[in-house]
């Protein structure tokens, strides 16, 4: 972070107001900010930004011990980072670049189906002669002795850039860093080729630039990311499972639908069957051989033409507006990351 | 982690240092604060994770000394003796990311044309040094890169096939896959082009290929000119096209790439390899015996190093005479004495031409053998 970037934002959460509440940080503006608001909203949660627009705290609307900060993406990444909230909304992109050690540090919850982006690694298109990494290694091993110096490579994405070149055998180049119009370096002549990131390509081919066959490094969306440093009290992990419970609950109901059939009698082989050709799973048995089912919502079709075949007369599908769980994934899987205590 | 706490890290440190100075060489100790590109340029951005980097506010990035080598060619090169000979040596703490703070020594002799005995001396008072300071004794070995790019030079292989083993060689891949022929895509981009430029010949298709360019407004894009461009994609073109190095030469490489030994018995064998192939390597087998002979008359046994063509894998940054020393038993340990030639580096630095150079450097806590 630059020396710039700390006198403007906020001053750093103190570990009191982080021991007993949940942090939530989440993009202060621009598209990404509507989006995850909308993430948030679908699952119940109504995130209510503090009284001007210039206050970067605020609260979700019914729910104790929690407190959003509205921040910049990068300020996101890096509070998850040090431990100073709780969750966050940030591109993956930004978690591998500036999170040294991500593994241990943060937990990818969820991917959230917006802030699509991919990092790639792009020369210029008069380059007729280059069209992969293996090609890129090539001309960077016959750079030097032809032009008395390392290729030089244009990207804010030092350790991306980094990790992936020497993946590939790639060695001798420079990076320059660049903070803001990476695609114009090489026209610029501060740089050979860059890595950025593209959402269509449309920039990248403005600049007479071309992505490499196997130029993708990463395909970043936004996530809901989980910091494992930050100090969980009880406060914070009851919240935390509120939260994840309705968000879990939501993505359930949207990404399945529940399907009602009389059959009879049912055996445990063809449950079986049910599950592996379709994915769908017992709730439960009513009275008179009723059966409810819950299937993904693109298996629907199949699967009551399948039930049909075994005997029931009719199949009603239906969509859920959430399906809570005694036991949610995504609750589970962070308690494991973060330990008894 | 601090090695050189180590009150006998110390110690060996000092020892190393009073015998360089006892042979002669003149002691420099460079500023600790270094600029950070001088090394990023020559030892490539993966370098970058292992820098302790500094920034004061100015545009230039500063690291703590990673190294010697650079900041010793540095100060020589701004002192008013640079371009004619100078023995000098080194000695203390060197900062890497992963390691922290390490201990090391080191000698560097510029300027000299008599290349074979200043090899010798190197590798003579490094071996010493390390004996005072209490070293068992270390297992030493041998390489040649002049050698090793003499011999390539003169199997002239194609330059895209050169390029291809270089860097192949480098990253230990084995040599049935650096010579398989790279499969040809159908469909690819570009296949009609090469199709219809298969008919010319060279000058022809790169008179087309660039007029191309040239129609479409490209000059040079990205620090690569289009002649540049067009040059590699026709040569990738006829790697494509089937071409390969043909049995004959992979045949010498895998012979020449098999030798290692002891240096007379690795020298006998290349002589004969290059006089059953009809190469001309006697310029470089006779800087190499004579080498031999100014070892062997500082009275080191020649008979306990080993000699080996595949070392170093990588041969960019030295140009003739490589050698390492570890702890014997230490079996995949990094050496605790690492030198070599490299008479190109001073003119990358700023030199007015290129300076004959070669060094040694000893890592401190590794003498011996219980720091691992």
């Amino acid at each position: 972070m630059s020396d710039v970037e700390t006198l403007r934002t906020p001053r750093a959460e103190s570990q009191d107001r982080l021991q007993d509440r949940l942090i939530v940080a989440v993009p202060s503006k621009g598209r990404l900010q509507e989006n995850a608001f909308a993430f948030f909203a679908r699952a119940g949660l109504e995130l209510q930004q503090g009284r001007g627009a210039r206050d970067y705290r605020g609260t979700i609307a019914g729910l104790d011990h929690v407190e959003a900060a509205f921040l910049s993406a990068s300020e996101i990444t890096a509070r998850l980072a040090r431990g100073e909230a709780h969750f966050g909304v940030t591109g993956e992109d930004l978690v591998r670049e500036e999170i040294d050690d991500p593994a241990h540090r943060v937990e990818l919850l969820a991917p959230l189906g917006f802030g699509a982006a991919n990092v790639v690694v792009a020369v210029p298109a008069a380059w007729i002669d280059v069209r992969g990494m293996a090609d890129l290694a090539d001309v960077a091993g016959g750079f030097r002795a032809r032009h008395g110096r390392g290729l030089r490579v244009a990207t804010k994405y030092v350790n991306t850039t980094r990790r992936y070149f020497k993946e590939h055998g790639i060695a001798d180049y420079r990076i320059v860093e660049s903070s803001g119009a990476t695609e114009g370096a090489p026209a610029a002549g501060a740089a050979d080729l860059i890595v950025d990131i593209t959402t269509t390509g449309a920039t990248l081919k403005a600049n007479a630039l071309k992505t490499l066959d196997d130029g993708v490094i990463l395909r970043s969306q936004a996530n809901l990311v989980a910091s494992l440093t930050a100090p969980w009290g009880d406060a914070a992990r009851e919240a935390a499972r509120i939260i994840l419970s309705r968000i879990a609950a939501e993505e359930e109901a949207r990404t399945t639908r529940e399907l009602r059939a009389k059959l009879g009698e049912v055996g445990d082989k063809l449950l079986r069957k049910a599950e592996t050709k379709f994915g769908a799973t017992l709730r439960e048995r009513g009275a008179g051989g009723l059966l409810v089912f819950a299937a993904p919502a693109h298996r629907v079709a199949p699967f009551a033409d399948w039930l049909i075949a075994h005997g029931a007369q009719t199949v009603t599908s239906g969509r859920l507006d959430y399906v809570f769980r005694a036991d949610n994934e995504l609750w589970t899987r962070l308690s494991a990351r973060l330990g008894g205590g | 982690m601090t090695r050189t706490d180590r009150p006998k890290d110390q110690e060996r440190l000092e020892a190393v240092l009073a015998h360089f100075l006892d042979a002669g060489f003149a002691r420099r100790e460079p500023a600790l604060l270094q600029p950070a590109a001088v090394f990023l340029d020559r030892l490539g951005e993966d370098f970058r994770g292992r820098l302790y980097l500094v920034n004061d506010g100015g545009d230039a990035e500063l690291c703590l000394r990673p190294e010697y080598t650079i900041p010793v060619s540095l100060d020589y090169l701004a002192s008013p003796e640079a371009g004619k000979p100078a023995a000098l040596a080194y000695g203390g703490a060197i900062f890497r990311i992963g390691d922290g703070q390490l201990a090391q020594a080191g000698l560097e002799s510029f300027g000299r044309e008599d290349r074979e005995a200043a090899d010798a001396e190197i590798l003579g008072v490094a071996l010493d040094a390390a004996k005072a300071a209490g070293a068992a004794r270390l297992h030493v070995r041998l390489g040649d890169a002049g050698l090793v790019r003499t011999f390539l030079d003169r199997l002239g292989l194609p330059p895209a096939w050169r390029r291809r083993f270089e860097i192949g060689f480098a990253r230990g891949t084995p040599l049935a896959k650096i010579f398989a022929t790279p499969a040809r895509k159908n469909g690819e981009a570009g296949a009609g082009m090469l199709a219809a430029l298969s008919n010319v010949d060279a000058a022809g298709a790169k008179k087309l290929v660039e007029d191309m360019l040239s129609i479409a407004g490209i000059s040079t894009v990205g620090g690569r000119s289009a002649g540049e461009i067009v040059e590699r994609f026709l040569e990738q073109a006829s790697l494509a096209d089937g071409g390969s190095v043909g049995s004959e030469k992979r045949a010498l490489i895998e012979a020449f790439f098999g030798v290692e030994g002891s240096p007379d018995a690795a020298s006998g064998a290349l002589r004969k390899l290059a006089k059953y192939a009809g190469l001309d390597l006697a310029f470089a087998l006779d800087s190499f015996d004579t080498r031999s002979s100014f070892i062997a008359a500082r009275g080191l046994s020649l008979d306990d190093m080993v000699f080996s063509t595949r070392f170093p894998h990588s041969i960019d940054y030295y140009s003739g005479f490589m050698f390492e020393a570890g702890v014997p038993g230490a079996l995949g340990a990094p050496p605790a004495i690492g030198g070599g030639r490299y008479d190109t580096l001073l003119k990358t630095l700023g030199a007015a031409r290129d300076i004959p150079a070669v060094g040694a450097a000893i890592s401190i806590d590794r003498l011996s053998g219980d720091a691992a």
